[in-house]
């Protein structure tokens, strides 16, 4: 898959990421209406991811970072043994409109204010993102920095060109009388699987 | 341009009950969301200096960073343009459209495309367009502007809401919200599905590698520049800083200060042509999409160039200037310009779409300053709209009666005086008519709800001999009292409390009989030759009296002696000597006060039987920064128990000439004012400035009787034998 940078972690573990930023990452992102669940291995997703399909009753889903990451890349392979899940970028764009559950990534997430950087440069990543009204995101629980000036520190190294940014909760709209609701545009859900690697 | 009937327009927003409590209602909750969203910042005053000091870097800087951003941009394979106006780039955005055969196109917010009326002229081209942020899509479909930077839509309720979405879609839609939402995620994800072309706004361009950051709670924006084949950025100057790190300058004030959040939820960042996978020829297939970026300036890069203005870059339009201004809380954005609203909107019209425009709205401002205490780029908004005044006074004249006011009479102290003294005969031509309402003194018209005091029989100048009579023996110091027109004319009274409190402290006062207005309503009309004739009058006479201090009870005079005359003499160099020895010796009545009996330990905490609670006029608070020190005085003066009130420091509504041009949008501030005092308990509001002792007094006249205004000194002279 396509990314700004194929080494994020090589950046990251020059001294911005720190144990000490996970509390108020976890407040922050909760407070942005993040459902975040810390598991210690990738298998642990598993199951929940199941429950979630049962609950919505979805039919299609699809992912991406397969190549990244051989854990993920088993979890679609688990899930595809009883769901329909597309990983394949031809197969993702095709049928894009009608996904029910989107399973993505992050690099990093920012302490001060519960945001996760997303590295999507790749059409299919924000396909999957955005489109479904459901966003599952796997992320290295340990990868977290302090403040946006630092996440900026990183980006002034690593990003050239290509499509990045930083997503905070799910897309939220308040244009009617200022009342908040989710899933205006991008999904109504965001699920971040924070994994203790 | 048409002529606008902005009182007309203000009076129909006065009378809109749903914009009306859904202002109220913002304003009340704005201050404790934002200040919730900096809870975890150490220090914003720091951040607010490094995006101010990078954002006067990337002006100082404007072009290189204009053709780097270009190069950079170009290098990773974009097409770039520069627009010199609106007209220049709908020509070039129409050659796109027609070179990638574009029908429909959805659009994420941007102002500057709203600024030079995009979407009308496409949709006149025969183009499909379609706003995607879902406050702007209800408002193109209801034909209406946006009334704010931020939330355009806040001066709509779920109804009216309801009714753009049934009309738009021709089917009845229930005012239900999460169903109007859902329904428009259907609607708009049709449009970006089928679009062709995706035009964004940015935030900000990082000029080192060409990327945009796109901020957006809905993720409009990031669907707009990911599904259609084309996208078309479209940003003006101002938008482009250095470099990436930059971008957090940014990104740690704009959600924080716009919305009350720490973070949106989506900041997209694009840089270049990124891939895309859509059919060609029957076929998927994955390629670049094409990338066009059209620099806009439109007035700015000649901003950037005006000593003054160039602070506008400052502005990274997170709309906090509105959400603390008490005219855009009661009135909303559509009275100010057509896309630009609040102080801040005054100005980048005037900048942006001409001095006309800003000219019928620009005394919308009242210099209350609140905005300049949230601003992210620490903009001094009103002395930027003051600054366009002057211009256009320079440039077009005064009108007729203001000439007459300003030149011929306020500049012959006896003509004007003597007028002044015929003004509380009641005498015909002087009380009627033109004259009055010009005056620093607007006492003029009875409003209905307020009640205006009268010229007093005898003015302070007429009084003083009598009262110098008592000065001490043995004084510690030679004082001489810059009265100011409202405590000489309409408050002697409180005047003669000053000399006696400051005659308590061992001072010898003299009263300059030389001393004319302090020339602050002729400043502010933009006058600003009279202004200094009046300015070297009163440094005359002050300089005549060899006084160690210069005591002003009045915070705009205090204010107008101490910085304005400095700023009036800036290329005079004698004058400006003789105005700066001047301003050293200034010093505002209650500071001076609070000084003195702080040295005889006179302060202390007095818990009293009467309740009192103080009223921060703007002038005092905000550009004097004095707010302490009335507080400390009131908190020791014998008899009272000192109450703070909510809203303390919200403007009264007085505002010089304000108060008599837009009586009923001053009433409503007055009203609100009045509320807070009341709730506070206070049976005494004490006030600092005399024009705000005018505005509270007469409100209180009409509402509550009971509750006394008085000014400080009056309270501190009370204590006195
Ligand atoms: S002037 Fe300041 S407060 Fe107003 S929109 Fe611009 S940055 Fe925000």
């Amino acid at each position: 898959m396509k990314k700004i940078c194929h080494e994020w972690q090589k950046y990251l573990d020059k001294g911005f990421i720190d144990k000490k930023y996970w509390e108020s990452f976890k407040e922050n992102a909760q407070a942005a209406s993040v459902e975040l669940k810390e598991i210690k291995s990738y298998d642990e997703a598993l199951p929940i991811i199941e429950a979630l399909i049962d609950e919505v009753n979805a039919q299609k889903l699809a992912g991406v970072g397969q190549d990244d990451s051989k854990a993920i890349m088993n979890i679609y392979h688990e899930l595809g043994k009883k769901h329909q899940i597309y990983t394949d970028k031809f197969a993702i764009t095709e049928n894009a409109p009608i996904l029910d559950i989107g399973i993505s990534t992050a690099e990093f997430g920012v302490g001060e204010t519960g945001s996760i950087c997303v590295d999507n440069y790749s059409y299919e990543a924000r396909l999957v993102s955005m489109l479904p009204p459901i966003n599952i995101v796997f992320m290295n629980k340990n990868n977290i920095v302090d403040t946006m000036t630092e996440a900026f520190e990183i980006l002034e190294q690593v990003f050239d060109k290509g499509y990045t940014g930083f997503v905070t909760g799910p897309s939220r709209t308040s244009d009617i009388e200022r009342v908040l609701t989710l899933g205006v545009h991008g999904p109504s859900r965001l699920i971040l699987f924070a994994v203790d690697e | 341009m048409v002529q606008r009937n902005i009182k007309s327009e203000i009076d129909s927003k006065l009378h809109d009950p749903i914009l009306r409590s859904n202002l109220e209602r913002f304003s009340e909750q704005y201050p404790i969301a934002r200040a919730k969203a900096y809870a975890n910042v150490d220090s914003i005053e720091d951040l607010r200096d490094d995006l101010r000091d990078m954002k006067r870097y990337s002006v100082a800087h404007i072009e290189k960073l204009a053709d780097e951003f270009q190069a950079s941009l170009e290098k990773r394979g974009a097409k770039v343009f520069r627009a010199k106006d609106g007209d220049e780039l709908k020509e070039q955005l129409m050659a796109i459209c027609r070179e990638n055969n574009v029908h429909n196109i959805v659009k994420s917010k941007s102002m500057a495309t709203e600024e030079i009326r995009l979407n009308d002229y496409l949709e006149e081209k025969g183009l499909h367009v379609k706003e995607t942020d879902l406050g702007e899509w209800m408002l193109s479909v209801a034909g209406q502007h946006p009334s704010h930077m931020v939330m355009p839509a806040i001066h709509l309720n779920r109804k009216q809401c309801a009714k753009f979405f049934s009309d738009e879609l021709k089917e009845d839609i229930p005012s239900d919200i999460p169903f109007m939402v859902q329904t428009a995620r259907k609607v708009m994800r049709k449009e970006f599905l089928k679009a062709d072309m995706g035009i964004s706004g940015a935030n900000f361009g990082i000029a080192e590698n060409g990327a945009i950051g796109l901020v957006t709670n809905e993720g409009n924006a990031r669907i707009v520049t990911t599904l259609p084949p084309v996208h078309v950025i479209i940003i003006g100057y101002e938008k482009l800083i250095p470099k990436v790190s930059d971008a957090s300058k940014i990104m740690r004030l704009l959600p924080r200060n716009g919305t009350g959040q720490r973070m949106v939820s989506y900041l997209t960042l694009v840089d270049g042509p990124t891939p895309i996978i859509h059919e060609k020829n029957g076929k998927l297939i994955e390629e670049n999409k094409k990338v066009y970026a059209i620099l806009l300036d439109n007035g700015r890069l000649k901003a950037a160039h005006d000593p003054v203005m160039k602070e506008v870059y400052q502005c990274v339009r997170c709309a906090s200037c509105l959400n603390v201004c008490p005219i855009w809380s009661t009135v909303g954005g559509n009275v100010y310009g057509h896309i630009y609203s609040g102080g801040i909107g005054a100005i980048l019209t005037g900048l942006l779409n001409g001095m006309d425009e800003f000219a019928q709205f620009s005394d919308l401002c009242i210099g209350c300053r609140r905005c300049t205490t949230v601003c992210p780029g620490k903009i001094n908004i009103p002395d930027l709209i003051q600054e366009l005044r002057n211009r256009r006074v320079a440039q077009k004249g005064l009108s007729t009666p203001e000439k007459i006011i300003f030149r011929r009479i306020m500049t012959n102290r006896k003509i004007f005086h003597s007028l002044l003294r015929a003004a509380s005969l009641g005498q015909k031509p002087v009380k009627s008519g033109k004259f009055i309402r010009n005056l620093p003194l607007f006492f003029a018209k009875m409003t209905e709800g307020r009640s205006l005091p009268a010229i007093a029989d005898k003015p302070f100048r007429d009084r003083a001999e009598e009262l110098f009579k008592k000065n001490p023996t043995n004084p510690k110091m030679r004082v001489a009292f810059f009265s100011g027109c409202n405590l000489d004319f309409v408050f002697p009274e409180t005047g003669e409390s000053v000399v006696k409190v400051l005659q308590d402290i061992g001072a010898e006062v003299v009263y300059p009989q030389k001393q004319n207005c302090c020339g602050k309503p002729v400043v502010g009309a933009g006058d600003l030759d009279t202004a200094r004739k009046l300015a070297k009058q009163n440094i005359k006479a002050m300089e005549e009296t060899n006084a160690d201090y210069i005591v002003a009870a009045c915070p705009t005079c205090a204010e107008t002696l101490k910085q304005t005359y400095k700023e009036l003499f800036a290329s005079d160099p004698v004058w400006l000597k003789r105005a700066e020895a001047m301003s050293k010796k200034v010093v505002e009545f209650t500071v001076f006060v609070e000084k003195a009996y702080a040295k005889e330990n006179r302060l202390k905490d007095v818990q009293g039987m009467k309740k009192i609670t103080y009223h921060d006029s703007c002038h005092m608070k905000r550009s004097l920064g004095i707010y302490k020190e009335p507080r400390e005085l009131l908190n020791s003066a014998a008899g009272y128990k000192f109450v703070e009130m909510h809203g303390a420091d919200q403007c009264c509504g007085m505002a010089g000439s304000f108060g008599m041009k837009y009586a009923d949008l001053s009433k409503q501030l007055l009203n609100r004012k009045i509320d807070n005092i009341k709730q506070s308990g206070a049976d005494t509001v004490a006030v600092a400035c005399p024009a705000c002792m005018m505005q509270i007094g007469g409100g209180l006249d009409k509402n509550a009787p009971e509750i006394k205004v008085k000014h400080i000194a009056d309270i501190l002279a009370e204590n006195l034998k």
